[in-house]
């Protein structure tokens, strides 16, 4: 601190670094916006006569959207470290100290900071906004469903709120345990002083908030109007919203990329001294199991949103049948990543628990090489099923039954999580707690989603249940039933970490029941619809239907209640709540080693490790 | 100190609790199946064909399949929900055991859902192959069902045409799938087929509709504005009602 003083103090004016924050962030990012959006207006070509819809508008959209991005990446500051590099300097110390955000109390929250921890409430943050607008979408499509008629909203919004949901949902998912907890417990828990690259952790954090205002963006200019998924070619013919969602892809995936290689290098290369594969915490293998998978799905991802861009702008034929290409391309791509995806959002969900499940029973956890097993099981198998998504799509018929085989072979290292969850609430002592609660919850919910995911692996069974609501209502019980509820009992239990204050138990558990009844009354009763022949994604059905989707409806509505009063819950408690003791679950990980407030590297002496985490049980005592 | 003053460790089989999982045991797999195929069955569609029938009974079969598993975690759970739990901020004793692992368990589960898994399999694709063949039959009326945004047509091989699909009873029908624009998705609801309509490509898939009556073909992918509109009816009728509109369509086409 003191030599930054007096760098500060010598130099005239501020340097550069100490300049940037998310405030000239935005404004670089509207200027060049607005300049690229006139300059193309300006000099780009009329088309010609051929030209599909859309083409040139498309241009000048998707080169505004870039510049917003390349302008936002230079105004928070992701350049100068490489500029530096590139002139052949690097940062000086002081300046790294700097961007740790070292003695800068809340302004480093909205600044290139670096600290892990700073970057781990960042995510926690903007998952909370992602599932409160996600959130409140979905209550729009729930209260439009509320009636059998619709019409409550237009046509062309509910679609557009319908893929909305979807797509922020899906992001909101895949960062809500890797993202908070991945970046701010992870690396105190293996006992490292930073991740192995704590710049490209700012960048990934920044890349997220970068792609949300293209999606915003493109809410004004027609929407989403495809669905999440954006099958061409729908959405070549779709409105310039479209541009938004192609923008917002492209820069989430190189942000998940970027966050996956920096969490596999700091696990691999940084965990403690004497922390061995065998006595790493199994929340790490979740966490790297997850954004490794996520290493090889998203450049598929970003690669299928680029070709969707050159469909459009560029009046290429990737996805055109017409001119050449395929709409069957963009279904491979597309669950290529998709299908990893899914367990992107539930592995770390699962870990989680599967970390609380020895310390809210005081025994150890039950056959750990068999939940690694199982991890590495559902990991390698998740890349070899995408297809079970186009068994009806026309594709590849030959192929149902080997995509049928792999999808089905995923049950047995899923049964291992099962296996290794139950075991260890066997003959626990029983302390009961909201993240306790939560893995019975979990054990309950991912049942359903499980045996209702066998069903939907079955050829013939699929080509009832496809594009039902059936399949809705499947994978809110494995993404939300399985994975938020793994979310929602790791905020609570790492709170007291990350705020220094215990989360309120009464407002915990009136979350967690209402959350829970709310969320098994509502899917229930799309499994319902869903058998009954409604499809997904429609805005209005037949009058047989109501019932069951107004009990969805009712049942949307206690979720949201809940989630109001978790959301109250995390207000207050940060701002008021009792002050936690250094480890108040007596647990055995390394981040409750160390005091809250948690200093700058984490750790004045590195610890070694000489067990495992899980030494509970009469012999330890 | 000697063996004599140690008390006995009954077997496991004996221990009350596991007494208590397997009562608890057999009651959540008798519940769960047959709630869990009760729900299906009441709720899914009347079936109008072999092929919805066989879809019933193969959930039904699964069903009952996963029950045995469900049914011992959710006995599992009950017993730890109902054995002493420990309110308060702090934590209770430690367990009064460390068991780390039981290779024994962990084999018979991984075998157990192994074969529970191939037995899944099987039975989808003994299904699989029977709708598969279906598509071969040479004898089967032939029918092409094209859509549009958002609308269904149907064209017969005398040259008939229609938004609403007719078919005889009890006889087997290829339908040669298409579309015109953007991706849709022909279902018929009640015999239990789906097939992508995708532009550019002609899918098939097959069915013999045994049930008089009039059913729902609804469109089962989003394609754009009026998705959710993009449904029609399929009549099932006697052969002879069949002939009589057919020829009474195919005069109306050429006539038109």
């Amino acid at each position: 601190m003191t030599t930054l003083t007096q760098h500060t103090s010598t130099a005239p004016g501020k340097s550069i670094i100490e300049k940037l924050n998310v405030f000239t962030a935005l404004a670089l990012g509207v200027i060049s916006a607005v300049v690229v959006w006139r300059l193309s207006l300006a000099f780009l070509p009329q088309d010609g006569e051929e030209v599909r819809l859309f083409s040139r508008e498309d241009k000048i959209t998707l080169l505004s959207m870039c510049a917003w991005f390349v302008g936002f990446m230079t105004g928070i500051g992701a350049l100068v470290g490489p500029m530096r590099w590139v002139m052949g300097k690097d940062l000086a110390h002081d300046e790294n100290m700097f961007l740790a955000g070292e003695n800068m109390g809340p302004k480093r929250y909205f600044r290139y900071t670096t600290d892990h921890k700073v970057v781990g409430i960042q995510y926690l943050f903007i998952t909370i906004l992602i599932f409160f607008l996600g959130g409140g979408l979905a209550m729009l499509i729930r209260t439009n469903l509320g009636t059998p008629e619709g019409g409550w909203l237009h046509a062309q919004a509910y679609n557009s709120i319908v893929g909305t949901h979807g797509i922020l949902m899906i992001v909101g998912t895949i960062i809500m345990v890797t993202g908070p907890f991945g970046n701010f417990i992870m690396p105190i828990m293996i006992g490292a002083r930073d991740m192995a690259f704590p710049r490209l952790n700012a960048l990934s954090f920044w890349l997220i908030v970068a792609a949300a205002v293209p999606l915003i963006w493109g809410q004004f200019i027609g929407g989403i109007t495809t669905g999440w998924s954006a099958y061409n070619p729908l959405a070549g013919q779709a409105p310039l919203g479209m541009d938004g969602y192609i923008m917002y892809i492209c820069i989430f995936a190189i942000s998940t990329m970027v966050a996956g290689a920096n969490i596999t290098t700091t696990v691999v290369k940084m965990r403690a001294k004497g922390m061995t594969w065998n006595r790493t915490p199994i929340f790490i293998y979740g966490t790297v199991a997850s954004v490794a998978l996520a290493l090889p799905a998203f450049p598929v991802f970003f690669l299928s949103q680029v070709l969707s861009a050159f469909d459009r702008a560029l009046d290429t034929s990737f996805y055109n049948t017409a001119g050449g290409g395929s709409g069957w391309l963009y279904e491979n791509l597309f669950w290529i990543m998709g299908h990893p995806e899914v367990y992107v959002i539930l592995i770390p969900a699962v870990a989680a628990l599967m970390e609380m499940a020895p310390v809210f029973t005081r025994r150890p956890l039950f056959s750990f090489n068999i939940a690694v097993l199982g991890i590495a099981g559902i990991s390698g198998l998740s890349v070899l099923v995408w297809a079970h998504h186009m068994y009806i799509s026309g594709w590849a018929p030959l192929l149902n039954a080997p995509f049928m085989l792999t999808t089905e072979l995923i049950s047995i290292p899923t049964g291992m999580l099962f296996l290794v969850l139950i075991g260890t609430l066997w003959r626990g002592r029983i302390w009961m707690t909201m993240p306790l609660m939560s893995i019975f919850a979990l054990l309950w919910n991912f049942m359903i989603g499980g045996v209702t995911g066998i069903y939907l692996s079955d050829v013939p069974a699929d080509a009832f249940l496809h594009g039902s609501m059936y399949v809705t209502a499947h994978f809110h019980y494995t993404l939300m039933g399985a994975g938020l509820t793994g979310a929602l009992a790791s905020l609570v239990y790492w709170f007291p970490k990350m705020t220094g204050r215990m989360f309120d138990k009464t407002l915990s558990w009136i979350a967690f029941w209402m959350v829970q009844i709310g969320f098994n009354v509502a899917f229930i009763g799309m499994f319902m619809v869903g058998l009954a022949g409604q499809p997904r994604r429609v805005e209005s059905y037949a009058p047989t239907f109501n019932t069951a989707n107004l009990v969805t409806t009712i049942g949307a509505y206690t979720i949201m209640i809940g989630m109001l009063v978790l959301l109250h819950g995390v207000i207050s408690s940060a701002r008021n709540g009792v002050k936690a003791p250094k480890n108040p679950w007596q647990a055995k990980t390394l981040e409750w080693t160390v005091d809250y407030p948690i200093p700058l590297e984490n750790f004045d002496v590195l610890p070694v490790v000489t067990t495992d985490p899980y030494g509970y049980g009469k012999a330890k005592s | 100190m000697t063996d004599l003053m140690t008390p006995k460790t009954p077997q496991w089989w004996k221990k009350s609790d596991v007494k208590k999982t397997f009562i608890l045991w057999i009651i959540c797999t008798a519940v769960i199946g047959y709630v869990g195929v009760e729900f299906h069955v009441r709720n899914m569609v009347d079936p109008a064909s072999e092929t919805m029938s066989s879809v019933i009974s193969l959930m039904r079969i699964f069903t009952w399949a996963a029950a045995p598993v469900a049914g011992l975690v959710s006995a599992m759970s009950l017993t730890v929900l109902t054995s002493k739990r420990h309110y308060g901020d702090n934590p209770p004793a430690e367990a009064d055991h460390e068991i780390r692992n039981s290779p024994k368990t962990a084999a018979v589960w991984v075998v157990v859902s192994g074969l529970l898994c191939l037995f899944a399999l099987v039975g989808g694709l003994v299904v699989l192959q029977h709708d598969n063949e279906a598509i071969l039959d040479s004898k089967a009326i032939q029918v092409n069902v094209t859509g549009q945004q958002w609308v269904w047509n149907f064209d017969y091989a005398n040259g008939a045409r229609s938004e609403d699909l007719y078919l005889p009873v009890d006889k087997p029908v290829v339908f040669h799938i298409t579309s015109v624009d953007v991706k849709h998705s022909f279902w018929v609801v009640q015999m239990g087929i789906k097939m992508d309509a995708n532009p550019g490509y002609i899918t098939e898939t097959a069915v013999t509709p045994n049930k008089i009556g009039v059913f729902d073909v609804r469109c089962a992918e989003l394609c754009g504005l009026l998705h959710a509109y993009m449904q029609t009816k399929v009549h099932v009728v006697s052969q002879a009602d069949y002939d009589a509109w057919l020829n009474a369509h195919a005069a109306m086409e050429a006539g038109a």
